[in-house]
């Protein structure tokens, strides 16, 4: 026997369909919670940042007073007269060529990875995010030891440990850009008459150069940041933001020059992850204005 | 445009050499010609299309174009485009040089392989949506600019993998439509996969059906119906009717009686069984003669079936067994035909069903 159901009367009650659907509409109540989180999260990363600009023109701040008690830039002075801008160079360079060469690395390990043609793919996996477990501090110890037995160049040295630490992070990226990488648009390019290498610079790369830029982001940050390894193998021959940071912030009555060469230190990777919001996203999508003469609905095929 | 593309002993293992996935296919298209490769899924149509692609490197036989084999020659070399059943527009590229793409890995100058891709967006008729991006476009859309894609690119053959199975019925009806407006345009040799009895049907000249990585018959889509090489071809054309029985001096005797072979064919002796078409069976008034061609068996409805505009019937032959109709005394032959749905046919009506002799068959058992 048929179910009896008249037309037009809805199986399930109207209040639990929008029940169910409800889940993806916010809760009485929650916008105000959203609000709240995100002006703590601001101030969290923000505060510590007003310490910082007020010290960087600052010359003296002596500390019952709320604000600095002498204003200028000796601070700047300082660090500049101490070698702040070659040190500064000297990052920079650091961060890129450690991007460059753990992002296609990273990249070269991933689709390997991804396309599933590694033997022991999870031992591999494991090894390659092995950095990231191991303290840096214990790896660098005995690596120094080698390093120096086999004359490597101290900055070299620094250089091909830090791309090392970084492959952990180029990797696992790289994998999530694979993993949603389509091998077929490269063959479906192959047949179209693509050589090898016109399939790389003209499908492979665009469609993966989202995944590339927050890998080479996240490496340069590595390179850009690092203070053990560049102090232990470098052993001071290299001396870099970090590492000047590092030293007057050991000492006394150096507040200002920690100051200005922090908010430095800051500036690259902000301008780095600006022009990867502004870059780094997919293709252009369906801002199209015109007439669209879609013969099919929405979202059916 | 349009080559000759012949295969031979096509072979293609993947893991179990027990099972190879593509086992001796062996056929060849005319220049121009469109065949549909048809199977079920995993009867090995999409590695034997990835496999003339050279996407896929066959492990035993040989693929030639316009006689020239191909084993070694890189996809790219080899002169032929594929449309897959996603559109895989390349996103970062706008609708024109998408279609610009062939031209432009050939080395052409940028402005040349526009124009020369304006013209087959206007083949698809999407003439003006050039400069879109490639999310601005529906569906049928897509599949349009990914056909113009791979025509721009001037194949040899056109290889087609299930190009049309993700649209509706509409849509699909449309690009066959298309499909037949370029095939009289440019004449492509055009070798298509499709799961789609209905679509082969539509599209194609002749018919490749796979099963299981095994060429079963290479006919004309006509001749797959009414003249299956065996059972399992006229059952994976939809064949429903099987009367198991033996051929005795060119008359197949079964349960449902004596049904000489069509004139000018003859059918080799011994046991075998008839197959015919549901769509080829008449269903006359009960104790309606046959005419001329036809066999005439007395039957019952035992069943009816509504398939949209037509009506399915189960219908089981009166036998001297079992001469009365009623229902538990009826044998378990059975026959089924198609009808319009307005024949007022009910289940233990009876009647005559003409069966045409040549629409029969009989392949071995």
């Amino acid at each position: 026997m048929a179910m009896m159901i008249p037309y037009g009367q809805r199986i399930t009650p109207d209040d639990r369909t929008t029940t169910s659907r409800g889940l993806m509409r916010p809760r009485p109540g929650g916008r105000a919670l959203r609000v709240a989180v995100a002006t703590v999260l601001a101030l969290w990363f923000a505060l510590p940042l007003v310490p910082l600009l007020l010290w960087a023109v600052a010359n003296r701040w002596s500390f019952p007073a709320p604000l600095p008690t002498a204003w200028g830039v000796d601070g700047l002075v300082t660090a500049l007269e101490q070698g702040a801008a070659p040190a500064f160079g000297r990052s920079l360079l650091l961060g890129l060529a450690v991007a460059a060469i753990a992002t296609p690395l990273g990249a070269l390990a991933a689709r390997a990875l991804t396309r599933g043609i590694v033997p022991a793919p999870r031992l591999v996996s494991a090894l390659l995010l092995a950095p990231l477990a191991l303290p840096a501090f214990v790896a660098v110890m005995g690596l120094t030891v080698l390093l120096l037995r086999a004359r490597v160049p101290a900055t070299l040295a620094v250089l091909l440990l830090l791309v090392a630490a970084a492959l952990p992070y180029t990797v696992y990226t790289m994998r999530v850009a694979y993993a949603a990488h389509d091998l077929a648009y490269e063959e479906e390019a192959r047949t179209l008459g693509a050589s090898r290498l016109a399939v790389l610079v003209r499908v492979h790369l665009p469609l993966v150069a989202p995944g590339l830029a927050r890998a080479a982001f996240l490496a340069f940050l590595v390179g850009w940041s690092d203070y053990v390894v560049t102090v232990l193998v470098g052993g001071g021959s290299l001396v870099t933001l970090p590492l000047l940071v590092g030293s007057y912030a050991a000492g006394v009555g150096n507040e200002a020059i920690v100051a200005v060469l922090s908010l430095g230190a800051i500036v690259p990777p902000l301008v780095l992850l600006l022009a990867l919001g502004r870059f780094g996203r997919r293709y252009p999508t369906a801002r199209f204005t015109g007439p669209t003469p879609s013969r099919s609905p929405k979202g059916s095929p | 445009m349009s080559a000759s593309l012949t295969l031979d002993s096509l072979v293609k293992v993947f893991d179990d050499p027990a099972r190879p996935a593509v086992d001796g296919v062996s056929f060849a298209v005319a220049p121009g010609e469109c065949l549909a490769i048809l199977g079920p899924s995993g009867s090995g149509k999409s590695t034997v299309l990835r496999s003339i692609a050279g996407l896929d490197v066959p492990s035993a036989g040989r693929i030639l174009v316009d006689g020239t084999d191909v084993a070694g020659l890189a996809p790219e070399r080899r002169g032929m485009a594929m449309v897959f059943q996603r559109p895989l527009l390349f996103p970062h590229l706008s609708v024109l040089d998408n279609v610009a793409f062939a031209a432009t890995v050939a080395g052409q100058p940028k402005r040349e392989a526009r124009a020369d891709a304006t013209q087959f967006l206007e083949l698809v008729q999407l003439a003006g949506f050039g400069s879109r991006p490639v999310t601005a476009l529906s569906g049928g859309q897509e599949q349009r600019v990914a056909l113009a894609r791979a025509l721009a690119a001037r194949p040899r053959v056109l290889l087609l993998d299930e190009p049309f199975s993700a649209l509706d019925p509409q849509l699909r009806g449309d690009m066959h439509v298309l499909l037949a407006a370029i095939r009289a345009q440019l004449a492509p040799t055009v070798v298509m996969v499709t799961h789609d009895r209905d679509e082969a049907a539509v599209v194609a000249d002749r018919v490749a059906l796979l099963q299981r990585g095994r060429l079963l018959q290479h006919d004309t889509v006509e001749r797959l119906y009414t003249r299956p090489d065996s059972l399992e071809v006229s059952r994976l054309m939809g064949g429903r009717n099987e009367l198991p029985g033996t051929v005795i001096g060119g008359v197949h005797r079964s349960a449902a009686g004596g049904v000489p072979a069509p004139e000018g064919e003859t059918w080799a002796e011994g046991s075998g069984v008839l197959v015919v078409r549901q769509e080829a069976l008449q269903v006359a008034a009960a104790g309606a003669s046959a005419p001329e061609g036809f066999v005439a068996l007395a039957v019952v409805v035992a069943d009816r079936r509504a398939r949209g505009p037509r009506a399915e019937l189960e219908l089981a032959v009166i036998t001297d067994d079992a001469p009365d109709a009623r229902p538990d005394s009826l044998g378990s032959t059975r026959l089924l035909a198609e009808v319009p749905a307005s024949r007022p046919l009910a289940v233990g009506d009876r009647a005559t069903v003409l069966v045409p002799r040549s629409a029969c068959t009989v392949v071995a058992g």
